[in-house]
């Protein structure tokens, strides 16, 4: 018989503390970048594909500023998803808020109010509309606690539905400066939309990871009961995290007409897949408390290569949806392998 | 012993499993008679969770024999989830269907064609309830059900397959006295009709009047196999723990000495003061009083209102009549900041479902209530005084983990309940509110959480421990027991045990 004195007190020796320690931070950095090695892939098999892949101009103009919009979305659904909710109906934000703003700024002839606003004075109703798309969103989900998904969907259909009403089905253009600033800037050479998206990923970023309120969110969603037990406000936090989704939207919105110089009525339609699958691939759980902004991104840019590939290498234009979609599953169970690494102890 | 001898039910020798660098088990053996009740016991990490998957297939041995008696009495050799009915510490069971469906659930009988037979249902499920006398419930929804009546139908489940091994982790967890020794007599019936019982429970007192012997797990080997009747609870901690008995009672000589030492003062100025207070349906016009340093117990009976009003106490639920003040400060308004910020900290009744978030670090977990108040100038958290906060706390409750930044998910269930205490303590708190703080936990993890009980109390911190274990009542100064949402009785430390079981029952003459 072995004789094992009971520690009652104590911590387990510092060498092994430390050493462990590290490599838990590493792990974690590891899972955050567990893309890193597709995304590298991808880019070789772009550049053996299409020699233009591979140019500045591609990477730069066709690559990241079409993923701009995507990305700040994802950012937005990540936050939500985080928190431990979803919201389907920032793709309609995306359609909505641009078309209420540039419907309000346009003469009647042009298919707008006639109201004759300010841009600025529409950017301000249209954070306005997507506040309250928030409120609504989180005031059904948080104090009547309906089902988020069933809400946002509801919330989905009503917004694309006014963007249809508003616009009569109709492309608004002719875009005052204010607009088109938003597509159009460079600075240092590179598209203003790729500032934003790095700006408000590195601001989400250093939120969510370091500020109390982002670990509250992660605490939320992670656990619920336990955030609310430990003196955490879940139901502001919650109305919160729904109004501050919905107004990240609704700027990606007003970025993403400001790129095409026009607002069409299906802008955002069809989007939220994307996004959640961006999400997902980057490694934001769907059941709440885990994943990253810097996975998220590498889930964005994955998804925005792929893209790109495929339209270089001239795949015929039918059967690119199809690819897309088998891309995404693949990337899916890549990063369940990828996380599944991690040994687990059943006792 | 011989070794392959067909009478015996479980015939397990030598086996062995390793997780990574960890031997979970490193040659146990396990020998069950058909009939005889077994208690499993061990302290956590000791094996007994992995020798408990292998029996029922969940995990692959890396070597050993294991000889399972089959649902037709025949002895098979492998391990098999059909031939073991498990009834587990969580429920099972689905909460909005019938105890009858329940019962058949996922082996559904069928009809000629395929719909399934519901008549077969109920009949099946009336006879296996009968064996137990509560046939009276088979239309009820579990939902609706007594905490010992769930059990009792998990354990028909179970057996309804034709097992003739039952395999019993923690039965009595969530039920009170009662229900306990009313679940005790129905097993001992069990055994009768021939059915072998593997009991495993952390509850020592239980194992002698529900197993005819013990088997002590640890360091993944069966360190002592015996019966019940040579044993007693002091000789099964020391096993476990791996002290030999000469090493324990002089630990307990020191103990006695520092008891001595300890002795309680006089307990200072009053603290908490609850009057009048009723709580929903549960607590009607409570009144109770918290001194500084004091520690005081506060149970009953399932539904007796104690935890409804330490709830109350906490924020978690609304006080509908009466006054709570801690320190001047009002508490009851349903809100749990209001308690943080009045001194109160707060360890849940079920640290699975608000205690802790799983996937977060243990020293983000042991900070989360005070989250706010680590901010740095720019107003984000500040992660070097959170280092230093959650050393001081670990330091206090003895957390031992690989690091601040491992998973509390990844943490024995001891070291997660002190994550779940620290986190109580963060906001350095007057008065700490503790639901079942030791449920589930092993002895080791026990001692080390009552340690730190009684130096925070001889701090000047005032405890109230809201309990149904006898353990966690005795290190309280005096003891409230509450009966059917009042106050019924008050104990000084010291009383006898039929004092407390008289009152917790409801008996008139404990009144004090």
């Amino acid at each position: 018989m072995t004789t094992q004195t009971p520690t009652l007190t104590g911590t387990p020796p510092r060498g092994r503390a430390a050493q462990v320690g590290r490599s838990i931070t590493s792990s974690n950095w590891a899972r955050e970048l567990a893309l890193l090695p597709v995304i590298a892939l991808a880019m070789i098999v772009g550049a053996l594909m299409s020699p233009q892949f591979l140019t500045a101009n591609n990477i730069l103009n066709n690559i990241l500023v079409t993923s701009a919009v995507l990305g700040i979305v994802v950012v937005a659904e990540s936050i939500i998803l985080i928190s431990g909710y979803f919201d389907l109906s920032l793709e309609s934000v995306v359609g909505l808020a641009p078309m209420l703003a540039v419907w309000l700024v346009l003469p009647a002839a042009a298919g707008g109010s006639g109201w004759g606003f300010s841009a600025w004075a529409a950017f301000a109703v249209m954070f306005v509309l997507a506040i309250v798309v928030g409120l609504l969103n989180g005031t059904l989900v948080a104090r009547l606690r309906l089902n988020a998904f069933i809400v946002t969907l509801a919330m989905l259909i009503l917004l694309r539905g006014l963007t249809m009403g508003l616009s009569g089905g109709q492309t608004l253009s002719g875009l005052p400066p204010e607009f088109l600033a938003l597509g159009s800037t460079r600075w240092f050479g590179i598209s203003i939309q790729i500032w934003l998206f790095a700006l408000i990923l590195a601001a989400a970023t250093v939120f969510m990871r370091s500020h109390p309120v982002g670990r509250k969110l992660y605490a939320m969603g992670g656990n619920n009961a336990a955030a609310a037990a430990a003196g955490i406000k879940t139901t502001r936090l919650t109305i919160g995290v729904f109004v501050a989704g919905s107004i990240i939207a609704a700027f990606a919105g007003l970025m993403l007409t400001g790129r095409i110089a026009s607002v069409t009525a299906s802008q955002g339609e069809g989007m939220i897949f994307t996004v959640f699958a961006a999400a997902v691939i980057g490694g934001i759980s769907l059941n709440g408390g885990k994943g990253s902004m810097i996975g998220a991104l590498c889930g964005v840019l994955l998804l925005g290569i792929i893209q790109n590939i495929l339209v270089l290498s001239q795949v015929p234009s039918f059967w690119i949806e199809a690819i897309y979609g088998l891309i995404i599953l693949g990337a899916l169970v890549f990063n369940y392998l990828a996380g599944s690494k991690r040994s687990r102890r059943v006792v | 012993m011989v070794t392959s001898d067909p009478t015996y039910a479980i015939e397990i020798r030598d086996l062995r499993k390793a997780f990574g660098s960890t031997q979970a088990l490193a040659g146990a053996d396990l020998v069950v008679r058909p009939g005889e009740s077994r208690a499993l016991l061990g302290r956590n990490g000791a094996g007994k969770s992995t020798l408990i998957a292998m029996l029922t297939g969940l995990v692959r041995p890396d070597a050993g024999l294991i000889r399972i008696q089959g649902t037709d009495g025949q002895v098979k050799d492998g391990a098999g989830a059909d031939s073991i009915a498990c009834v587990y510490q969580k429920s099972t069971l689905v909460n909005d269907l019938t105890v009858a469906e329940n019962i058949s659930l996922g082996a559904y009988p069928r009809k000629k064609w395929g719909p399934v037979d519901w008549q077969a249902i109920r009949s099946t499920a009336v006879e296996q309830l009968t064996e137990w006398g509560y046939e009276h419930i088979a239309d009820r929804t579990v939902a609706d059900l007594e905490p010992l009546e769930k059990k009792i139908v998990e354990i028909c489940r179970a057996l309804s397959r034709g097992p003739r091994i039952l395999l019993l982790d923690e039965p009595t967890a969530g039920l009170d006295e009662g229900g306990s020794h009313e679940l005790f007599a129905q097993i001992n019936s069990l055994r009768e009709r021939g059915v072998t019982v593997i009991y495993v429970s952390h509850h020592l007192e239980e194992i002698f009047k529900v197993c005819d012997s013990v088997t002590i797990l640890r360091d993944g080997k069966d360190v002592l196999t015996a019966p019940t009747s040579e044993l007693t609870v002091e000789k099964i901690v020391n096993v476990m723990a791996g002290v030999t008995d000469e090493e324990a009672s002089a630990k307990s000589r020191d103990k006695d000495e520092h008891a001595r030492l300890t002795q309680r003062q006089e307990p200072g100025e009053v603290v908490l003061e609850v009057s009048g207070a009723s709580v929903g349906h549960r607590v009607s016009g409570v009144d109770l009083v918290v001194r500084a340093g004091e520690c005081v117990g506060l149970t009953g009976l399932d539904g007796a209102g104690h935890v409804q009003l330490a709830q109350a106490i906490a924020g978690q639920l609304r006080m509908d009549a009466g006054t709570m003040l801690h320190k001047g400060k009002p508490l009851g308004t349903g809100d749990e900041i209001d308690a943080i910020n009045a001194g109160v900290g707060f360890v849940p009744e079920d640290r699975h479902f608000n205690g802790y978030v799983p996937e977060m670090s243990v020293e983000e977990n042991a900070t989360l209530s005070i989250v706010d108040r680590l901010r740095s100038a720019g107003g984000l958290i500040n992660t070097k005084q959170r280092r230093r906060l959650f050393n001081e706390l670990s330091g206090t409750w003895a957390i031992k983990c690989d690091g601040p930044t491992q998973a509390v998910e990844e943490l024995s269930g001891g070291n997660q309940q002190k994550v779940v205490l620290a986190r109580a303590l963060a906001s350095k708190p007057d008065t700490l509110v503790l639901v079942h703080p030791t449920a589930g936990v092993d002895m080791t993890a026990k001692e080390s959480i009552y340690e730190s009980l009684q130096s925070l109390r001889d701090s000047g911190k005032s405890l109230l421990i809201v309990s149904a274990d006898d353990d966690d009542l005795a290190i309280c100064d005096r003891v409230v027991v509450m009966y059917k949402g009042t106050v019924h009785a008050e104990l000084a430390a010291g009383y006898e045990e039929w004092e407390l079981v008289g009152a917790v029952q409801g008996a008139e003459e404990a009144v004090a």
